[in-house]
């Protein structure tokens, strides 16, 4: 479902408010999807921080063996790759399909920094033996964070094939639902993250 | 970003907001670097999370222009987690 079809612009960038819409854009299928991931995530959230009551001293001793340098790096390319998101989502409203592709090229390649410094973060922890039964915070950050890093990777997949379309004139000022679609779901990883970087790396 | 809004002017507001995302990201991570602790900074920290969760939600998904309930859906969702990790460290520093 869009809100492409209450648009009533002569030119692009054209476009006149018209009346609010009912829906958000994209199809109204992800955002079905974003909510049920929304709802999986506030649970495992809620889990550690309960969780977290019965072990405060274990969960802040071995939340200081995490590198938020490295947090702090992703959480930056994570909110960058979102704003070059948001910018291709602008080009393919306007008909420009060439721009489009090319901020979601630029998004991508952040969220190739966010995979590249997160695999170094799991390739150190697990170089010094920590798995998942170590001990019961770092069962709730590798399966958290690997989770979250699951859909990072989906996300790429999505913003690649939208940019990949748009390279090809795939789009047009009638019809772009396919990248506020691939928008809306990295925008949620993205959302995901800015919970999940506080909670495991800074509150204690 | 709503599907009806004239395009080119949000470019300048949602610019401005990924600077505040930034800087609130920054405080964030300096905070934990001060390796600063205790209930109010936690709840400091979780409310920048969730300020930036809002304008994520708003500005660069669109939900700011969105009527019903759909308007809402990040704000509410932001809020379950948020309310119940608040409850959660609030009850750990009573204990």
């Amino acid at each position: 479902m869009s809100n492409d079809m209450k648009i009533s612009s002569a030119t692009p960038g054209d476009a006149q408010r018209v009346a609010a819409p009912n829906y958000p854009p994209g199809d109204l299928a992800i955002w079905i999807f974003i909510l049920a991931e929304l709802l999986v995530f506030a649970v495992f959230f809620a889990a550690y921080a309960f969780t977290r009551m019965n072990h405060v001293e274990l969960f802040n001793e071995y939340q200081a063996t995490l590198n938020r340098d490295a947090a702090l790096i992703n959480t930056l390319a994570l909110l960058t790759s979102s704003y070059f998101v948001m910018r291709g989502v602008v080009a393919a409203r306007e008909g420009n399909n060439a721009f489009c592709a090319r901020w979601l090229w630029a998004a991508v390649a952040m969220g190739v920094v966010f995979v590249v410094v997160k695999s170094a973060e799991y390739a150190h922890h697990l170089g010094a033996g920590v798995s998942l039964s170590t001990n019961t915070f770092y069962m709730f950050y590798l399966s958290l964070t690997f989770f979250h890093f699951m859909h990072v990777i989906l996300g790429m997949v999505i913003l690649v094939a939208v940019a990949v379309k748009a390279r090809g004139d795939g789009y047009s000022v009638e019809d772009h639902t396919g990248v506020e679609t691939g928008a809306s779901y990295w925008h949620m990883v993205d959302l995901l993250w800015l919970i999940l970087f506080p909670l495991v790396y800074v509150m204690r | 970003m709503n599907g009806i809004e004239p395009t080119r002017q949000l470019i300048r507001p949602c610019t401005l907001v990924y600077a505040v995302l930034m800087l609130l990201t920054v405080v964030t991570w300096g905070i934990g670097r001060a390796g600063l602790s205790g209930l109010g900074v936690s709840l400091t920290v979780l409310a920048f999370a969730m300020l930036k969760g809002h304008l994520i939600g708003d500005w660069f998904m669109g939900l700011r222009g969105v009527r019903g309930i759909w308007r809402w859906v990040v704000v509410a969702w932001l809020l379950i987690p948020g309310g119940l990790i608040s409850l959660a460290f609030f009850l750990s520093y009573r204990s």
